[in-house]
């Protein structure tokens, strides 16, 4: 079974990006799954809904890790799991993203275009994007694992070596130190021109990634429509919500 | 007089986990007792509040459980006559400021000295020890340790020579949504 997970919390979005997130994989795509979410709301709109526990030492996206854990969430032995972030929308069929073949031991991720050359030069870009985890159920459960024996350390080990610029950020740079540069195992990155990045508010920036995408794949990302070649666009950035973007309003429901 | 005592306070645990302990106890562990005592004052905010049940459980045999544990099997004899509270060591050998562990711990009649000790000086000793109350024990009590008898979870199996294992920093498998070999002996 292919189970496709999240995590919804606080205030930031509304409940509404759950459902309307599940909803629009189920249009976009041919291929059963379940939808999870982890929530500290119980109306939000999945087929499980699992309790966000705030008494936990685990904090706001950090409970994306449980999901590596095989015990977590009624995962069978043979599941596929998606784990992805709720401020995504669809913009294609999505089969072959969910659908990506995916052995024991791998990880499928997004592959992301919007690294600086200087990121690059520096070996600093991530093999990683926390936006798309796919893997077999159990296979990397050390992400878990060795999470969990000291998750106030790793919460803060990127934002105090400042990696990344808010407290508790730093889930994917924590994902990407485990399964690429420690436990050394295959990262598959989806192929770039599938994914777009979008700004809501920031115009300027927005110019800058269609650019960008125009410079590396010979056509814009969005104009009066999204490019044909996208199948998600993630929204970035902390104060990011789709709720904010006009463009979105023929997808995001 | 025999009494099983456990300790909730604040919002880590709920009544859920104090009515699951009971039902491992009387379903799993084969033990016998008279009264199944719960202490619920929040004195200090910590695990300190364990130590109240040396001031009011000053008679009698006395076994305490923590709350994070997962009973499945019949348990060897527990009571102690002497202040006895695990010791780690046996599988936790690089054990940090402490090797005890008194997730379970057990004493006949009044040790109340632990208390007297304790309460005038809360404030020091919480903030001289304070990465658990274990290590009060371990500093300033004379204490007897259980043979092996609860080690941390294993998550694939159970030890099947024992019939209790902590959880230790995996209270999450409590949780709903988390599944394994324990869950089945948890009360529904």
């Amino acid at each position: 079974m292919l189970k496709i997970c999240t995590v919804y919390y606080g205030d930031k979005y509304s409940p509404d990006y759950v459902g309307k997130l599940f909803d629009s994989i189920r249009r976009n795509s041919s291929i059963p799954f379940q939808s999870i979410c982890v929530s500290d709301n119980p109306n939000v709109k999945a087929d499980v809904v699992l309790p966000y526990n705030y008494n936990s030492p685990v904090k706001r996206h950090w409970h994306k890790l449980k999901f590596f854990s095989p015990n977590f969430a009624y995962q069978n032995p043979g599941d596929d799991i998606i784990v992805m972030d709720i401020d995504q929308v669809i913009t294609n069929n999505v089969d072959e993203l969910i659908g990506h073949p995916v052995e024991d031991g791998e990880l499928i991720t997004y592959g992301v275009w919007w690294n600086s050359e200087e990121l690059i030069e520096h070996g600093l870009a991530l093999e990683t994007n926390g936006g798309f985890y796919k893997f077999k159920s159990g296979t990397l459960s050390y992400v878990w694992d060795d999470f969990i024996t000291s998750p106030e350390y790793w919460q803060m080990k990127f934002f105090n070596d400042e990696v990344v610029h808010y407290r508790y950020y730093g889930e994917q740079n924590y994902v990407n130190w485990k399964v690429f540069w420690e436990a050394k195992d295959k990262v598959i990155k989806t192929p770039e021109k599938w994914i777009g990045k979008y700004h809501g508010d920031d115009f300027l920036k927005n110019i800058k990634l269609n650019k960008k995408y125009f410079e590396k794949f010979g056509d814009y990302m969005i104009l009066d429509d999204v490019n044909p070649d996208i199948k998600i666009i993630h929204m970035l950035g902390p104060d990011n919500t789709i709720h904010n973007t006009g463009w979105v309003k023929d997808y995001w429901k | 007089m025999k009494r099983i005592i456990c300790c909730r306070f604040g919002d880590k645990f709920t009544q859920w986990h104090v009515d699951n302990l009971k039902y491992m106890i009387d379903t799993h562990s084969g033990l016998e007792y008279d009264t199944f005592e719960v202490i619920e004052e929040n004195l200090y905010g910590n695990w300190y509040n364990k130590f109240q049940m040396y001031d009011r459980f000053r008679d009698g045999q006395n076994l305490y459980f923590d709350l994070d544990v997962v009973i499945y099997n019949k348990l060897p004899n527990l009571w102690r006559e002497k202040f006895t509270l695990l010791d780690d060591k046996w599988w936790r050998p690089d054990f940090g400021h402490t090797p005890l562990n008194s997730s379970i711990v057990s004493w006949t009649g009044d040790v109340s000295h632990i208390w007297e000790k304790f309460w005038p000086y809360a404030d020091v000793y919480m903030r001289k020890y304070n990465k658990g109350s274990d290590e009060f024990y371990y500093k300033e009590i004379e204490y007897n340790t259980f043979d092996p008898v609860c080690p941390k979870i294993n998550t694939t199996s159970p030890h099947t020579a024992m019939g209790i294992v902590t959880l230790g920093q995996l209270h999450h498998l409590m949780e709903e949504g988390w599944t394994g070999w324990w869950s089945k002996y948890f009360i529904s």
